[in-house]
């Protein structure tokens, strides 16, 4: 367990023992962790190694089989519809392949929840979305749909969508893997100015030099567990002997850090 | 020659107000398909085991039987064991509109399941409910999919259409067969109505593909 | 849009239906629009005929008003046991086995059943009936029944191809596809004198049948009405002037 010393009263986000099997197979395994407000924690490992599967269970997407989601201290009942969708207009969560609304146009992604879920009248929620897709350097693409825009623009109109609900926390799995390098920047920036403002975070990723860069801690997944987890400059020490380093080392040598 | 025009120009008036009916009878049943469709097609994507098992029972029985046979039994069978003196025009858009849910939920669920699971993630991560995923995100999307098909069972209905003549639905077959009973020249009448049925084909898919060429959305090819 | 006005269009189907002339009772009968002369819909769309002006002048002496509605022949006795109609006045032969079902009206026509070939044909009676050869007939009629259930006793071996309405028996014997038909006398006259059809009767066969008015067995009073009725009609020049418009008299 993660115990640091309290600076923080209580953590923004915390896991207890959670447990998920798919088709007989233990996704993850008894896992636990604490994400305090403006932490940002990145979870790396091979894989199948459940990174995915975890961020899924941590809004529910995905419901766990066991185990118990609290956020500021208050526990989420999981059973509870009504519960979970406003815990879920707290936890943002930006996807690999970004699942922008296909037949919406920029404007249209990020304004729908504002109208239909927080509902703001539609102009109110269109001069948000307008300044949102700002933020994320958007501002041009407002009445694109999404097949005319470039994956890192539609992963940039992905983020906007979910800082348009003023989410506490965000999830992000793996928000580059599915661009080019060179779309990877982007977004990439965006998300770095998002670390500078404050935001909690919760990111699966591989790309280590950017992990390296932004996160507070790293945790190491392997076999649905977290089998290692510190700053990054103890893990990652050379001659550390961590499975975290023998990771990424071998990460290195592959073609383009995908596993 | 010329009499024979003047003869068939004189007839025509009545076979070709029978369209009208046609046209009602069909839209009707369209109509009715399209509201039973949706909801069966949702049901048995997004439904419980149940459920999907009742629409599968629905869809195999409604596919699965003639729609001569259906007009048959509904209408003297059914209809009447309820009790419901249902006029034969009511009788036909309702066993073909029964017909056509069936075939109807086929085509919207083929487009309900080929949209990524993404965008129904994606909307419950937003705080999505259910329904509001349903009808916000995924309902726009499968309907526009399933336009091509739908113009498809518009043809096979109009064309299925002219079986209600059974019931005695003064429709264009029901009235070129009278005619033709009463003048002895039953290809020229049956021409007449094949043609009637042509042109009311080419109308409705060429609407059809109007629409679906105004919510075609740029680039979007699923 | 397209749709609405569509939908309105069905509305005003039913309205237009539906607006009977109040005070009299309305009954409806059931024909078989495809049987000239005693019931077709005419030039105008309206039902016509020879039963179909009876019925009428009855409803009119004896006080009813009638609607005629032009249905199918297969399913006429279903709808008239469904109460989608009160009574067949459409030269419906009586039959035992529609008397087991249904009541009659006393027989107001008597129709001969007759077999008809291609004119430049040199077929006989007995050539049909023993020859092998194929003879049409309609769906559902009495003389169907009867051409089924004298096939065996009397040794013959014809095969029996069914149609939709005897005018579209006739018209397939003009395209030669049977070698003859069986029908009524009427709308065997009716395809020959007016349809200008190229065939003729060779002969009859059965017995000649009578047409009466079904009802429903419980309709007691709508019978008596009916009877009555044909009896004015009976006395009345009228008949005689139906007979002679409608050419009846073979």
């Amino acid at each position: 367990m993660n115990e640091k010393t309290g600076t923080f009263p209580e953590p923004a986000l915390r896991l207890e023992e959670i447990s998920k099997s798919l088709g007989g197979r233990l996704i993850l395994d008894a896992v636990s962790l604490d994400l305090r407000k403006g932490e940002r924690k990145v979870l790396i490992g091979p894989s199948g190694a459940g990174k995915s599967t975890l961020l899924q269970c941590v809004n529910c997407l995905v419901l766990p089989d066991r185990g118990r989601i609290f956020l500021k201290g208050e526990e989420l009942d999981q059973s509870d519809n009504r519960a979970l969708r406003l815990f879920r207009r707290r936890v943002g969560m930006i996807f690999q392949d970004f699942n922008l609304f296909d037949h919406l146009t920029a404007l249209g992604n990020v304004g729908i929840a504002l109208q239909k879920v927080r509902g703001l009248p539609k102009a109110e929620a269109e001069s948000r979305a307008v300044e949102e897709l700002a933020r994320v350097g958007l501002e041009g693409k407002a009445s694109m749909y999404p097949a005319e825009l470039s994956g890192g623009q539609k992963q940039r109109v992905a983020i906007a969508r979910a800082l348009a609900m003023d989410p506490e926390v965000i999830l992000l799995d793996e928000p580059t893997s599915a661009l080019d390098p060179e779309l990877a920047g982007e977004v990439l920036t965006v998300i770095r100015d998002l670390a500078d403002g404050g935001m909690t975070m919760l990111m699966a990723t591989h790309q280590m030099d950017f992990a390296l860069a932004l996160a507070d801690e790293i945790l190491f997944m392997e076999q649905g567990r977290i089998i290692e987890q510190g700053v990054p400059s103890l893990l990652l020490a050379p001659g550390s002997g961590t499975r975290t380093l023998d990771f990424c080392s071998r990460l290195a040598l592959g073609a383009e850090g995908r596993i | 020659m010329l009499a024979y025009l003047a003869a068939v120009a004189g007839e025509a008036p009545y076979i070709l107000s029978g369209s009208l009916v046609t046209l009602g009878v069909v839209c009707a049943s369209l109509g009715l398909g399209f509201c039973m469709g949706v909801p069966l097609a949702l049901a048995q994507v997004y439904g419980l085991p149940t459920a999907r098992r009742l629409v599968a029972v629905y869809t195999w029985f409604f596919r699965g039987t003639p729609i001569l046979v259906l007009l048959y039994l509904f209408h003297f069978g059914l209809f009447d064991a309820l009790n419901l003196n249902m006029p034969a025009l009511v009788s036909a858009c309702i066993v073909l509109g029964l017909a056509s849910s069936a075939y109807q939920s086929q085509i919207f669920r083929g487009s309900l399941e080929a949209l990524p699971a993404g965008q129904f993630k994606a909307a419950r991560a937003l705080g999505f409910s259910s329904v509001q995923s349903v009808r916000h995100i995924i309902l726009p999307q499968a309907l526009r999919l399933s336009l091509p098909g739908w113009s498809n069972e518009y043809s096979i209905l109009l064309k299925d259409s002219a079986l209600v003549y059974v019931l005695g639905v003064p429709e264009i077959m029901t009235r070129a067969h009278f005619v033709a009973s009463r003048t002895s020249w039953h290809v020229t009448y049956y021409i007449l109505a094949a043609l009637l049925y042509l042109a009311i084909t080419a109308l409705g898919l060429k609407l059809l593909r109007l629409l679906e060429k105004k919510t075609r959305l740029p680039g979007y090819n699923l | 849009m397209f749709k609405q006005n569509l939908l309105l269009l069905l509305i005003s189907f039913f309205l237009f239906g539906g607006t009977a002339l109040a005070a009299q009772k309305t009954y409806i009968n059931g024909i078989d629009a495809n049987y000239p002369p005693h019931a077709y819909v005419g030039k105008s769309g309206q039902p016509e005929g020879f039963d179909v002006e009876a019925l009428d002048w009855i409803a009119l002496k004896m006080g009813f008003q009638v609607k005629h509605q032009p249905m199918d022949w297969d399913a006429i006795v279903a709808s008239l046991l469904a109460k989608k109609i009160d009574m067949v006045c459409s030269g419906m032969s009586i039959t035992p086995e529609r008397q087991a079902v249904v009541n009659f009206s006393a027989p107001y026509f008597s129709v001969r059943k007759v077999l008809l070939v291609n004119a430049d044909k040199p077929l006989s009676k007995e050539e049909i009936l023993k020859g092998n050869k194929i003879l049409g007939v309609q769906r559902g009629t009495n003389e169907a029944e009867w051409l089924v259930q004298n096939r065996e006793a009397n040794g013959w071996n014809y095969t029996l191809r069914y149609y939709d309405s005897a005018p579209l028996a006739i018209e397939d014997l003009v395209n030669r596809r049977p070698d003859a038909v069986a029908v009524d006398s009427a709308p065997a006259n009716d395809a020959i004198k007016k349809g200008g059809k190229d065939v003729r009767i060779v002969g009859e066969f059965a017995e000649a049948d009578d047409f009466g008015v079904a009802v429903r067995k419980e309709d007691e009073e709508l019978l008596r009405l009916i009877n009555e009725g044909f009896k004015l009609l009976m006395q009345d020049p009228f008949w005689q002037k139906l007979q002679d418009k409608y050419d009846t008299q073979l």
